[in-house]
């Protein structure tokens, strides 16, 4: 009968698990692992593991679905909708690195691990999809000393005058790939936090 | 009408919860299972005995709870739960707020009763 009971409460955890998803991890975990001692504890003090008593026991801890809404609504609607973390994450990813070359991207990339905003997937894709943060200032740099004699503008996104290509004719031969690469390492970064942005918003839609 | 005030008794019952919840950690730590079969022991508090563990955890998130892990006699260590010193600060004001607000509705309830 005991493998009856620990199926019911497997089922259980599992269900329970899954409504949860919409919640960030560490207080999914926290929740499914309070919840499995609750019953690891309540199933001491049956008398017999039957498939009524545990069944019983379920009922009265409550459908997973209830639980989930009871999170949902005490944890209260995502803070991080618009927070600092996110929105710093979202605007230091891309353009980081130009602005503060490696520092500035890699802050990004500490905001965008201590929000609660993603799930652990998207964190990895915005950090393994975003060396373009890092690389673009790289290659900017190379490009303009390359491109000699076009003035000293090593990070052309901050200037007045936005010159650093357009007034250079580039280069003969390199500068088609050249100016596809510096495109590349533009737009990757844009797409991904175009991705992100996206992403935190359904998260946010799916809790609130 | 009834539905409405049905509503209105699970707003209250969940609004207080809380307290009660601060109030049963005022003497002693306890932990998860011990906390919530000390609600559930009280008629008409506790319907669903899950939804306590949301609850607590947005607590020690707040700061007004916090948690140690400690040696159950039998079976793996226990997270118990203690009042801090803002949770003790919070169960107070509300005990205040609380009693004002009982009396004032006892004024007139019971009065309209009798």
């Amino acid at each position: 009968m005991s493998s009856t009971a620990d199926k019911l409460v497997e089922d259980y955890l599992k269900r329970l698990n899954a409504e949860l998803r919409g919640l960030p991890r560490a207080r999914r975990r926290e929740l499914v692992e309070e919840i499995s001692a609750h019953i690891a504890e309540a199933r001491v003090d049956l008398e017999i593991e039957d498939e009524p008593n545990i069944r019983t026991l379920l009922d009265r801890l409550g459908e997973p679905v209830e639980i989930a809404a009871e999170a949902t609504e005490r944890f209260g609607p995502r803070p991080s909708t618009a927070g600092w973390k996110e929105v710093g994450a979202l605007v230091l990813l891309p353009i980081g690195g130009v602005i503060l070359p490696v520092l500035g991207w890699f802050i990004g990339i500490v905001l965008l691990w201590i929000s609660d905003a993603w799930s652990t997937r998207d964190k990895l894709v915005g950090t393994l999809l975003f060396p373009g943060g890092l690389l673009l200032p790289v290659a900017l740099g190379v490009l303009a000393s390359e491109s000699s004699g076009c003035g000293t503008v090593v990070t052309p996104q901050l200037s007045p005058q936005p010159n650093g290509f357009t007034d250079c004719p580039p280069p003969d031969g390199t500068g088609a790939w050249e100016v596809a690469l510096v495109v590349m390492l533009v737009l990757i970064p844009l797409v991904t936090t175009v991705y992100l942005a996206r992403r935190m918003r359904r998260m946010s839609a799916a809790t609130a | 009408m009834v539905a409405q005030q049905d509503a209105l008794l699970a707003q209250m019952r969940r609004g207080t919860l809380q307290y009660c919840v601060l109030s049963l950690l005022a003497d002693e730590e306890r932990y998860g299972f011990d906390l919530v079969r000390g609600l559930a022991e009280t008629d008409g508090m506790v319907t669903s005995e899950g939804t306590i563990y949301p609850l607590l955890s947005r607590l020690r998130r707040d700061g007004l709870v916090e948690s140690t892990w400690q040696e159950s006699p039998a079976g793996p260590p226990r997270r118990y739960y203690r009042l801090t010193d803002s949770g003790r600060a919070a169960l107070e004001g509300f005990r205040l707020e609380w009693r004002r607000f009982r009396d004032a509705v006892d004024h007139f309830v019971e009065r309209t009763e009798t």
